[in-house]
């Protein structure tokens, strides 16, 4: 039992910010990884969510196949296939590490997920709301601004979070391309040494630990504010 | 082109494809009675039930299945010393009958891997199923009530179908998020479509094409059980108003 844990005390630095070599790694790595890729992913979330509503039948098309093609791969799939397309410079002698194809497909996998939310959120806002400003006198652009998007954040905040740390999770996906997060951290630690054998269920439990942490944290902390009440779609997902 | 392609689907890569396919079955069945029960449990007037079922859903919930797969079916094997995990896990009648079955050749890997994916997709149907019960008017629960309905019939006829019929477009989400999960457990040892199209590559050397094939089968298989849950859908919503709530 004491050698257990003489183990876990010498791994947890590793686990939490990664091996001395390699900083930023392990919990913060996948912390910073899945905040950066989320933010990011938001953005492009932002134009599939309008693009999902818009006037010309072309932008709503793509929008709604990249949502729906991104949305129906398996992240393991998707970061293994842009690895291979973005790795080994077929397309324009782009060869990006491993570590950036991580995040490039985290962000489209985010920017999808979120997108299918914004869309909801947008749907969310009423039309009458709309037709005021616009009544007002208000631009298309002025309205979007003013009234669609603050409306709609509120409506989509609760659905935000539960993805935001779906999608932190699902980071632990990203052991597949050796970039090295917390999952990828423990599986090196314990290496391949039929010695360290013993140390497995509890490496495996302070790693299952450490994202249930945040995980559960994240969910607490930005417990949802009353709103305006929900569109089902948006409690829905 | 096309010929290329379906030069890459072998009968290992058609193996693999039976396997995410009844590890996604079988994970679907299992899942959602854990996700009927906890949502339940969750609800339950015994204090006792109430916390066993939060734990179950905030543990599994909360825990990425990646973890989860590697902690059932490689760790829990390392707690036992070598002769006895092989006794245990690998090496007797049960499991060897299991491997003859399913032509597996390490059954106990897709078992834990069964086990890992039921627990983290119950733990989410929880919530989802939860929040179908919490939309039940409370005098519809009443009304069956003085109609003189025991317990079990209440729970049997009108809170589980009322819950799951309100909730499932969610349920619908989270298990075609299940299906594009079981591509991890190729990472036990798992021989799934994935695990097979990626010792296509190894093979063939031919990686973008065998990959670009995965995502659409991927997409195809996403495509079936999101069809078939929506005829299923539609048949437990025969005949019912859309808005229940004016049926109360």
């Amino acid at each position: 039992m004491s050698d257990q844990i003489d183990f876990i005390i010498r791994q947890i630095p590793n686990l939490l910010w990664g091996f001395p070599n390699n900083r930023p790694g392990g919990l913060l790595l996948s912390v910073l990884l899945s905040a950066g890729t989320i933010s990011a992913g938001f953005l492009l979330a932002t134009l599939l969510g309008f693009g999902h509503h818009s006037r010309w039948r072309v932008v709503r098309f793509l929008a709604r196949r990249l949502v729906w093609l991104i949305r129906g791969i398996p992240l393991i799939v998707l970061l293994v296939l842009l690895f291979q397309i973005l790795g080994s410079g077929i397309i324009f002698g782009i060869e990006l590490s491993a570590f950036w194809t991580a995040v490039v497909t985290l962000i489209l996998y985010a920017g999808a997920y979120q997108g299918d939310i914004v869309r909801a959120g947008i749907a969310a806002v009423p039309a009458q709301l709309l037709e005021d400003a616009r009544l007002l006198g208000a631009s298309r652009t002025t309205v979007a601004r003013t009234v669609t998007i603050p409306y709609a954040l509120r409506v989509m905040r609760p659905a935000l979070v539960t993805q935001a740390i779906t999608i932190f999770k699902d980071s632990s996906v990203v052991v597949v391309l050796g970039v090295v997060d917390l999952t990828t951290t423990a599986r090196i630690a314990l290496g391949s040494d039929i010695a360290n054998a013993p140390f497995w269920v509890a490496t495996y439990l302070t790693v299952g630990a450490m994202y249930w942490v945040v995980a559960f944290g994240l969910a607490k902390v930005v417990r949802p504010r009353r709103g305006p009440r929900l569109a089902p779609e948006v409690a829905i997902s | 082109m096309i010929d290329a392609i379906s030069g890459l689907i072998t009968g290992d890569v058609l193996l693999g494809a039976g396997v995410t396919i009844v590890v996604t079955i079988l994970t679907s069945i299992v899942s959602f009675a854990l996700g009927v029960f906890a949502a339940l449990g969750r609800r339950s007037s015994s204090r006792m039930r109430r916390s066993m079922a939060g734990a179950f859903v905030e543990t599994f919930r909360n825990v990425p299945a990646l973890i989860l797969l590697i902690f059932f079916a490689f760790a829990i094997p390392n707690l036992f010393p070598v002769d006895l995990r092989r006794v245990i896990f690998f090496d007797n009648g049960f499991v060897d009958a299991l491997g003859a079955v399913t032509l597996l050749s390490i059954p106990y890997y897709a078992l834990a891997a069964i086990v890992a994916l039921s627990a983290n997709t119950g733990a989410h149907l929880a919530e989802v199923i939860g929040s179908g019960i919490d939309t039940i008017p409370s005098a519809r629960i009443e009304a069956a009530r003085s109609l003189g309905a025991s317990r079990r019939t209440l729970y049997r006829s009108v809170i589980v179908p009322d819950a799951v019929r309100t909730s499932f477009p969610g349920i619908t989400n989270r298990l075609v998020h299940n299906l594009k999960n079981t591509a991890l457990v190729g990472f036990v040892a798992v021989p799934d479509l994935f695990q097979e199209l990626q010792a296509t590559i190894t093979r063939t050397f031919q990686a973008t094409r065998t990959l670009i094939l995965a995502a659409v089968l991927y997409l195809i298989l996403a495509a079936l059980l999101e069809f078939v849950l929506g005829r299923f859908e539609h048949s437990i919503r025969r005949g019912r108003p859309n808005d229940r709530l004016i049926d109360v």
